[in-house]
């Protein structure tokens, strides 16, 4: 790569490309979202600054240790956590924001070198970035002050550490960036995301569960990984750390210069990438292309779903609806997330003292289940043409009544509560124990009450504060404050109203009184929904234009 | 007499202090191929949207085939069909999946619907990729569907917005061809378009509407007539730009739009640099 000269017009290029994307902070910020999502982004920095902080903080803190008591080579767990963070984040994150295609750069005459400045440059303003450098300042403060000798020799490690951490994950980036900008893969990834904090959810019963057992094939696949270890870029930071320490300046300065190495190989397959994206190629392409063969391919004729007993139209909105549902990886997600719950509550440790409460009184599993599954229910109850997006406008020139939509889309909502109930009490009667009739009944009950006023109330702030969202995109999915503030008082007084019912009838063991409340709450719940149900045409044609503008934004 | 397609009298709306259209008084006879013209920003999406029911008038009245539209709107929806400016489509769903929806959604019975879906993508040329979702469409396939969706149950008057914008050639003869059919068969379109050319060559009649204000409406030949014929006056008045055609020659309707609504002229001091 030729030398990045600064010329008057690579200058006026680059305070070009910052002015852009000042301005396109600034004019962001006319709008009240605009200035709700500044703030959220300002709260979330915050908490990154100090999460940086606070870490850096500690890393100095524990690198002081090790070096003061001779542990350096154990410098190589910080390095690595870090390393991983620093090139896992981003990818992780990419399922949550938009990626900035660097791509509509080609088109102006922008040089290579002020090119892959540019790239580097913006590609590294991330929060990776900016924790993994102040974590690893952290870090050499720390060995500074326990050794000051090792100022210079740590700092210049530490340094070609985080270069190194840069150009690998732009590399990796420059690699995959068009790839991640795919809906689908977006996907995969969020999943992945979710699934990684599901496993961590885990890790404290498995380890109160399994904890405390020696297990050698551990040991053996350790010993197997370290000198593999001591070859990659953390484990060559902590042994040039260690040899300068050490006084062997040979065996330091030779992982100082592997660490070097890998700099430059790096750059290299870095630079090569770029001077293709430069000339104008683009790894995706192919990708999204339908192959020949698939192209032939053609599906016979398929009729719509048969719904017994609704009319023709409420039957096509509820293959519609749960046609989205089904390809839509987060909502698959949240929609199991009851049965993990439980399980998370059935794996904790089983000595009695820290025994669950579901644990010590299994009876309520059930209902707390089933509490929850109509909880994951929100998002999609309390905003139900969210994900229609500028579809909305079909419902509004389709010859249906606006309340027969709503009712097929509470048929769905109905249908999955159940299946999910259903679910539920299957895995408290394998993994718990089975559920007692009266318990069954007293919940089903609840549920029959606690459905219809959250239907109710939903489908009148579906039509009032609708927001747009991606059944496919984790993350930035929220609902309307109002929304969400409103839906919480909701559930808390409908919770309440049904655990005062329940609790009271348990400790009485007549479990029946708390059924018979719960059904007759339930007839009145269901009086609400019909009685909201048939304003909704008129709340909905009053609403047209709100709905349509909010739901069709880009 | 048959009752109009489309009629509208006194049509308003405002926004905020913005009157986006303004005593709009249209008549659309059945079986008319019509052309609803304006530069950007005339107020042309905000009327077809209140004459499918997306938006509410201000004021005035709207009769679609005889029926009031805010009286009867879901006589008046049966039978028509909208392509809105959005396209309206549900992106999570395949080509075949969101026209069986559709389909249904406007009564028909799931075994025709289905036979009607598949005739539509097979002659959309959409059928090659049937697990394709919406949403991975193309914006010309994105069109194609929204047309094809907005047929599929035989609609008597068809609305369409800007049905040809970013359609490439193929796809844009694949549309005609099916616009012209339904012609042939009795049915009213209704059509805004920027570009005149397939507008001429489709329509029978036209309106055109410049801030927010119908200023022209009727065939092209009888606004051809009556730009000339002003044309005619103005030079005998003594404005000298103002030239009618010369004789054998006929104006465009890109002419006589460019007449009736003012087009820019760049002077010649102006964008000197431009080489």
């Amino acid at each position: 790569m030729a030398g990045l000269t600064l010329s008057r017009e690579t200058r006026g290029q680059f305070a070009a490309i910052a002015r852009v994307r000042w301005q396109l902070t600034f004019n962001s910020l006319r709008t009240i979202r605009g200035r709700l999502e500044m703030v959220s982004r300002v709260l979330i920095g915050f908490w990154f600054t100090l999460g940086g902080i606070g870490g850096a903080i500690g890393l100095a803190v524990g690198s002081w240790f090790l070096v003061s008591n001779e542990k350096i080579e154990w410098l190589a767990l910080m390095f690595w956590g870090i390393f991983l963070f620093w090139q896992l984040f981003p990818v992780v994150a990419s399922a949550f924001i938009e990626t900035f295609d660097s791509s509509n750069l080609l088109r102006f005459p922008l040089s290579y070198p002020a090119f892959f400045a540019v790239r580097l440059v913006y590609g590294s303003l991330d929060p990776a970035t900016l924790l993994g450098c102040l974590w690893l300042l952290g870090i050499w403060t720390g060995i500074s002050i326990a050794d000051p000798r090792l100022l210079v020799g740590a700092g210049l490690a530490l340094f070609v550490f985080a270069a190194a951490n840069i150009l690998l994950a732009r590399m990796i980036f420059a690699w995959v960036e068009r790839w991640l900008a795919r809906r689908r893969t977006r996907e995969i990834m969020g999943v992945l995301f979710f699934l990684i904090i599901i496993s961590f959810q885990f890790i404290g019963p498995l380890a109160g569960r399994f904890g405390g057992k020696a297990h050698p094939d551990v040991a053996r696949f350790t010993d197997l990984l370290l000198p593999l270890e001591r070859l990659l870029p953390p484990g060559l930071a902590a042994s040039a750390v260690a040899g300068f320490a050490h006084g062997n300046f040979l065996g330091g300065a030779a992982s100082f210069a592997m660490l070097c190495a890998y700099v430059i190989a790096f750059f290299w397959l870095l630079n090569a990438r770029m001077v293709a994206l430069y000339h104008g190629e683009n790894l995706s392409e192919g990708l999204a292309r339908v192959s020949p063969k698939k192209e032939k391919e053609k599906l016979p004729v398929r009729v719509g779903w048969n719904v017994p007993g609704v009319p023709g139209p409420v039957a096509a909105i509820f293959e519609k609806e749960c046609r989205y549902l089904s390809r839509s990886g987060p909502m698959l997600f949240t929609l199991i997330m009851p049965i993990v719950i439980l399980m998370i509550f059935r794996l904790t440790p089983l000595k009695t003292d820290r025994d669950s409460f579901l644990l010590r009184a299994p009876d309520f599993a059930f209902p707390i289940g089933a509490l929850y599954a109509l909880l994951m229910l929100t998002n999609l109850v309390y905003n139900n043409f969210g994900a229609d997006g500028s579809g909305i406008q079909f419902f509004f020139v389709a010859p249906v009544r606006f309340r027969e939509i709503v009712r097929a889309k509470n048929l769905v909502h109905a249908s999955i509560l159940a299946l999910e109930m259903t679910l539920v009490w299957l895995v408290v009667f394998f993994v718990f124990r089975p559920p007692s009739l009266d318990f069954t009944l007293a919940t089903v009950a609840g549920i029959l009450f606690a459905a219809p006023v959250n239907f109710a109330v939903g489908n009148l702030l579906s039509l009032y504060t609708p927001k747009k969202f991606d059944f496919g995109t984790f993350g930035r999915q929220r609902a309307a404050n109002t929304t969400t503030f409103a839906s919480l008082g909701v559930q808390a007084v409908v919770f309440g109203i049904a655990a005062a019912a329940i609790v009271p009838a348990y400790f009485l063991h007549r479990m029946w009184i708390a059924t018979l409340a719960l059904l007759t709450l339930a007839a009145i719940a269901f009086v609400f929904y019909e009685f909201v149900l048939s304003r909704v045409d008129r709340i909905a044609i009053a609403r047209r234009e709100t709905l349509i503008s909010e739901l069709s934004r880009v | 007499m048959d009752a109009p397609a489309i009629a509208t009298q006194g049509l308003t709306r405002r926004f905020g202090e913005l009157v986006a259209v303004s005593d709009v008084n249209l008549r659309v006879v059945p079986g008319q191929f019509f052309g609803f013209l304006g530069p950007n920003g005339a107020g042309k999406s905000t009327t077809i949207k209140m004459l499918t029911g997306l938006l509410a008038p201000s004021a005035g009245t709207i009769q679609i085939l005889g029926h009031d539209l805010t009286a009867n709107p879901v006589e008046v929806k049966r039978q028509i069909g909208v392509v809105p400016e959005g396209m309206a489509l549900f992106g999570r769903l395949t080509g075949s999946e969101y026209l069986n929806f559709v389909g249904r959604m406007y009564g028909l019975d799931r075994e025709t619907a289905a036979k009607r879906s598949a005739e539509l993508l097979e002659f959309m040329q959409l059928a090659d990729q049937p697990k394709t979702l919406v949403t991975d469409y193309s914006h010309g396939m994105q069109k194609k569907l929204a047309l094809a969706a907005a047929v599929i149950h035989g609609p008597k008057i068809l609305f369409l917005d800007e049905p040809f914008e970013g359609v490439d050639a193929i796809a844009s003869t694949t549309l005609k061809a099916m616009l012209q059919r339904m012609i042939s068969r009795g049915a009213t379109i209704f059509l805004t378009s920027h570009v005149l050319e397939i507008v001429e060559r489709l329509c029978s009649h036209v309106a055109i509407i410049h801030r927010g204000l119908l200023v022209a409406q009727g065939s092209i030949e009888e606004l051809r007539a009556g730009v000339e014929a002003q044309s005619a006056a103005a030079l005998q008045a003594g404005d000298a730009q103002a030239a009618p055609p010369s004789p054998g020659e006929k104006l465009t309707l890109e002419e006589i739009f460019l007449r009736i609504v003012g087009g820019a002229r760049l002077a010649d001091q102006e964008l000197s640099w431009l080489g």
